[in-house]
C-alpha cells in the first residue's frame, strides 16, 4: 500500500487535504481513503493512464530548445486539489471585488486620475510604469473595462489564509490546461467523482466567448471574434487554438489582419476582406502595432490600435491595462478597493516592500537572505531572487540591480505555501508546495472560472510552480460543502 | 457557411495534397519493385523512371553523384526517407504535419495527433524502406495510416468550407499522382520486341496497381489487361476514385462550394474538356509513346494552371482595397 496517512507530514506548511494530526480536512475523507485504498499497482495503472490520456488528448505546452520548437506533454498530477464550495464562493467574491476595482483604477488612470491625485500613491509609479501608455489617454473601451481577462494567483499560507500574491492582467495564460486537467481526472479516476459534487469547468469557453462578444462595436446579432496569436512558436499556442476552437472563433495572426482607410479591422478570408469586431489578443501590448509602438514588430497589425482608438474594434485585453499588472502598483490593490467600491478587502495581499522608496529599500538590501526579490514587470518566474536558497553572488548581483533602478523591484516574506499530497517519483504520496490561479472574466458582467488552474512545485521544497521551470499541475475540484459531512468508509 | 482566413486555406489545401503525395509516392516505389520482379532481367527497365517522374533528376545527380547506376538502395532512399529531397516522403509527411499544426483549431481535435503519429511512424521506418524486405511493411503502413486519417476527417469533420479546400488539395494532388503513375510506364519500352509481349500485360497491371485500381479494372472490363484499357480506365473512368476526369469532378465539386470561382472552373472545366475530348486508348497504340508523354505534360500543365488560379483567388487577398468602400 502506497500511501499511509499517519505517516504524511507536511512540516511547518498549510496542507489542504491533510490537517496537523493527520485526518482529512472537511471533504477531503473519501478521497484520502480511496488512495489509501489503492494498491502500488493500482496507483501505477492511474498514473500511467493519465500519461496516455494527456499524450491522446494532444495536450502539451511548447518549448524552444534553440533549435526547434518541442511540444511537451503538460505534466499533470492525479490527485486532485479540493476546495468546498462555501470557501470558494468566498474566493470568488474577492476576486470579483478585487478585478472591479483594477477595471476601476486603469480607467481612472486614462481619465480622470482621481485616484493618482487622491490616494497615498505617488502618481510616478504609474507615469513612470514600464506598462503605462500615454496613447491610451481618453480612451473610452466598452463598459469601462480594459482588463477583461485576468488571472490572479493565490496562496495559502501557514494558517489557512488565502492571499493574493500576483494579478496577471496583460495576457494571463492557463486557462485551457484548467480545462483539460478536468477531462484527463474524467478518464483516469471515474470512481472518486461518485463521492463528491464536483462542479463543472467547462463553461468557460462560452463565458469567454459571451464576454468577448459584450465588447463588439457593432450592434448586431453574430460579431466577428479572432484570437490573435504570436504563432506556432509561442508557449502558449496550444492554449490559443484550443481556445479559438472552443469558441469556433477564428484563431489569426499579424498576417491574417490588415486596417483599412476607414480605421477598421479585417481579415483576409477566402471571400476577400471581412470586417473582425472584437480581437482576444495574445500578443503583448508593445507587438500589437508597429506604428503605435515596437516598430520592429513582425507579430503586430499596423493601425491596430487607431483603429482601437477609433472605436471600431474592441481588444481585450484593452492596451495600456498591463499598468495594473506592475508589482508595485499590486501594493496599493487594497487602497483601491476602499477608494473605488468602498468596501473593505475580502482578499488580502501578501506584504510587500516598495525598494523605490529608501527606508524600504534598506530594509530588503540588508535582510536579502530571507526575502523574496522580484522584479516588478516580469512574469513566468523569471529574474526572482529566494533569498534563502541563494548564493552570496546572485544576493550580490540582485541588490545592485536594485540600487541601479529601484522602482523595478520590489520584495516579500519568504511565503510558506501551502501543499497537497502528490505523486511523486518511486509511487510515493509526499506533499508539494502550490498556488491557484483563477482567471476573472469582464465584459458586461464579470464572472469567474469555477476553481482555476492549480499549479504544483513538483520538486521537493520547491516552490516555484511555473511549468518552464519544473513546475506541474493538478485538477482543482470546487466540491459541495455536503461533502465534507461524510466521512471516508 | 462563414469565411475561411486566407491563411488557413493554403494550410489546409497543403495539408490535403501532402497526405495525398506521401502516400502516392510510397505506392510508386512498391508498385517498381513489384514490377521488376516480374519482368525478365535482361530488360533496360530500372529505378530511374521514378526520378524523372518526381521530376527531381536534377536534385538526385548533385546528391549522388557517384551513384551512376541508380541502384535500387539509393533511389529508394531518395525518395522515402532523404530529407534533402523536397519530394521524399518523409518531406511530405513532415509538411503535411506542419501545415496540420497550423490548423489545428480549425479540425477535429484528434487530428493534429494522428498526423503527429503518422509522421513519427514515417521517421522510424522509412529508414529501412531501402531494404527489399521491410519495405513493403513500412510503405503499407503509411498508406494505412494516411487513409485512417482521411477516412476519420470524413467521417468526423463539418463538411464546411475548411473541408472543401481540404478536398481540393486532396483531389488535385490525386489528379496529378495519377498522370504521373501513368508516366512511369509511359516510355514504350517493347516497341519491336516481339518477345517481351507476354510482359506488357504486366507493366500495366503495376500501374494500375499504383492507383489502387486493379480489381477494380478486373470487374469493370472483365478482360485482359491491355495498354489502351489501363489507360481509358486510369484516365476517364468516373467510377474509379482515382480516375484523372473523377479527380477533376471532384475538384469541380468542391470549387462549387467556394466563393470566388470562376476562374478556377473554368479551367477545371476546360481541363475536362480536354480529356473528355482525347481518345486515350489510341495513344497506347506501338509508336506512340512520344504521344502519350507529350499529352500527361499538358494535363499536368493543366494541373498546375488550375493550382495557380486556386492560389491566387484564395491564398494571396490583396490587402489594397480594404477600407475603400466598393
Amino acid at each position: 500500500m502506497p500511501v499511509n496517512w499517519g505517516e504524511y507530514r507536511a512540516e511547518g506548511c498549510w496542507d489542504e487535504l491533510v490537517a496537523a494530526n493527520g485526518g482529512a480536512r472537511p471533504g477531503a475523507g473519501p478521497l484520502l481513503a480511496t488512495l489509501a485504498g489503492l494498491t502500488d499497482e493500482q496507483m501505477r495503472e492511474h498514473r500511467a493512464a493519465a500519461e496516455l490520456a494527456i499524450r491522446a488528448m494532444g495536450i502539451t505546452f511548447t518549448v524552444y530548445d534553440g533549435e526547434a520548437d518541442i511540444d511537451r506533454e503538460w505534466p499533470f498530477d492525479i490527485v486532485p486539489r479540493l476546495i468546498r464550495s462555501d470557501e470558494w464562493r468566498q474566493i470568488a467574491r474577492g476576486l470579483r471585488q478585487r478585478v472591479r476595482a483594477l477595471n476601476a483604477f486603469i480607467n481612472d488612470t486614462y481619465h480622470s486620475r482621481r485616484f493618482l491625485r487622491e490616494s497615498d500613491m505617488p502618481a510616478e509609479y504609474v507615469l513612470n510604469s514600464r506598462e503605462y501608455r500615454q496613447r491610451c489617454v481618453g480612451i473610452d473601451p466598452p463598459h469601462g473595462v480594459w482588463a477583461h481577462v485576468c488571472g490572479s494567483d493565490l496562496v495559502r499560507d501557514e494558517t489557512g489564509k488565502i492571499h493574493v500574491l500576483e494579478d496577471n492582467l496583460r495576457v494571463p495564460s492557463g486557462v485551457s490546461y484548467m480545462l483539460e486537467n478536468r477531462g484527463v481526472m474524467k478518464r483516469v479516476f471515474p470512481e472518486l467523482f461518485e463521492h463528491y459534487g464536483v462542479h463543472p469547468v467547462d463553461d468557460y469557453p462560452g463565458l469567454l466567448s459571451a464576454c468577448l462578444r459584450s465588447l463588439a462595436p457593432r450592434a448586431q446579432t453574430a460579431p466577428r471574434v479572432a484570437v490573435l496569436t504570436p504563432g506556432i512558436h509561442n508557449s502558449a499556442y496550444f492554449e490559443h487554438a484550443y481556445l479559438a476552437r472552443e469558441m469556433a472563433a477564428d484563431l489569426v495572426e499579424g498576417q491574417d489582419l490588415v486596417v483599412g482607410d476607414d480605421d477598421c479591422v479585417y481579415m483576409k478570408t477566402v471571400e476577400g476582406l471581412v470586417r473582425v469586431d472584437v480581437i482576444y489578443r495574445r500578443v503583448d501590448d508593445t507587438f500589437l502595432d508597429p506604428k503605435a509602438f515596437r516598430p520592429d514588430s513582425l507579430l503586430g497589425v499596423a493601425g491596430l490600435v487607431r483603429a482601437w482608438q477609433a472605436g471600431n474594434v474592441a481588444l481585450a485585453n484593452a492596451p495600456g491595462c498591463g499598468v495594473a499588472d506592475d508589482k508595485v502598483i499590486y501594493t496599493y490593490v487594497p487602497d483601491m478597493i476602499r477608494f473605488f467600491l468602498a468596501e473593505e478587502p475580502i482578499l488580502p495581499n501578501v506584504p510587500t516592500y516598495r525598494c523605490v522608496e529608501k527606508s524600504q529599500r534598506d530594509h530588503v538590501l540588508a535582510n536579502m537572505r530571507d526575502l523574496v526579490v522580484k522584479p516588478a514587470n516580469e512574469s513566468g518566474g523569471y529574474g526572482i531572487l529566494i533569498g534563502p536558497q541563494s548564493t552570496r553572488k546572485e544576493r550580490e548581483d540582485c541588490a545592485r540591480a536594485v540600487r541601479a533602478n529601484p522602482r523595478n523591484f520590489i520584495a516579500q516574506p519568504m511565503l510558506t505555501l501551502s501543499t497537497a499530497p502528490t505523486l511523486v517519483a518511486g509511487n510515493a504520496i509526499e506533499p508539494r508546495h502550490l498556488d491557484l490561479r483563477p482567471f476573472v472574466l469582464s465584459g458586461e458582467r464579470v464572472e469567474v472560472t469555477t476553481g482555476g488552474l492549480t499549479r504544483v512545485a513538483l520538486r521537493k521544497g520547491s516552490t516555484v510552480v511555473n511549468s518552464s521551470q519544473g513546475g506541474g499541475s493538478k485538477d482543482t475540484w470546487v466540491i459541495e460543502s455536503w461533502a465534507s459531512d461524510r466521512e471516508a468508509r | 457557411m462563414s469565411a475561411v482566413l486566407s491563411r488557413v486555406a493554403q494550410r489546409t489545401y497543403w495539408l490535403g495534397r501532402y497526405l495525398e503525395r506521401g502516400d502516392a509516392t510510397g505506392r510508386l516505389v512498391t508498385v517498381n519493385a513489384n514490377l521488376l520482379m516480374d519482368l525478365p532481367v535482361r530488360l533496360p527497365l530500372g529505378w530511374y523512371p521514378l526520378i524523372a517522374i518526381t521530376g527531381a533528376e536534377g536534385l538526385f545527380r548533385e546528391l549522388y553523384p557517384h551513384d551512376a547506376a541508380q541502384s535500387e538502395r539509393t533511389v529508394c532512399r531518395f525518395l522515402t526517407s532523404d530529407a534533402r529531397n523536397p519530394g521524399a516522403i518523409i518531406r511530405s509527411l513532415a509538411a503535411a504535419r506542419d501545415n496540420a499544426r497550423n490548423v489545428r483549431e480549425t479540425m477535429p481535435r484528434s487530428t493534429f495527433e494522428y498526423i503527429n503519429e503518422l509522421y513519427l511512424y514515417a521517421r522510424s521506418t522509412l529508414p529501412a524502406a531501402t531494404s527489399r524486405t521491410l519495405r513493403g511493411e513500412a510503405l503499407d503502413g503509411i498508406s494505412r495510416r494516411v487513409q485512417q486519417l482521411e477516412g476519420f476527417l470524413s467521417q468526423n469533420m463539418l463538411h464546411d468550407m475548411h473541408w472543401e479546400i481540404l478536398r481540393l488539395g486532396n483531389h488535385l494532388e490525386r489528379a496529378d499522382m495519377t498522370t504521373r503513375i501513368l508516366d512511369v510506364r509511359s516510355a514504350d519500352l517493347f516497341a519491336g520486341r516481339h518477345d517481351l509481349a507476354p510482359f506488357e500485360d504486366i507493366q500495366w497491371r503495376s500501374v494500375l496497381r499504383s492507383a489502387y485500381a486493379m480489381q477494380p479494372y478486373n470487374a469493370s472490363v472483365r478482360g485482359p489487361v491491355t495498354a489502351a484499357g489501363a489507360l481509358e480506365f486510369l484516365f476517364k473512368d468516373e467510377r474509379l476514385p482515382r480516375s484523372y476526369l473523377r479527380c477533376l469532378r471532384s475538384v469541380r465539386r468542391s470549387l462549387l462550394s467556394l466563393p470566388r470561382r470562376q476562374r478556377p472552373l473554368r479551367l477545371c472545366a476546360e481541363a475536362v474538356g480536354m480529356i473528355e475530348a482525347t481518345d486515350v486508348g489510341r495513344l497506347a497504340l506501338a509508336g506512340q509513346s512520344a504521344e502519350l508523354h507529350a499529352f500527361i505534360d499538358s494535363c499536368q500543365a493543366r494541373i498546375g494552371e488550375l493550382h495557380a488560379a486556386i492560389a491566387r483567388a484564395y491564398f494571396d487577398v490583396p490587402a489594397a482595397r480594404a477600407g475603400s468602400k466598393a
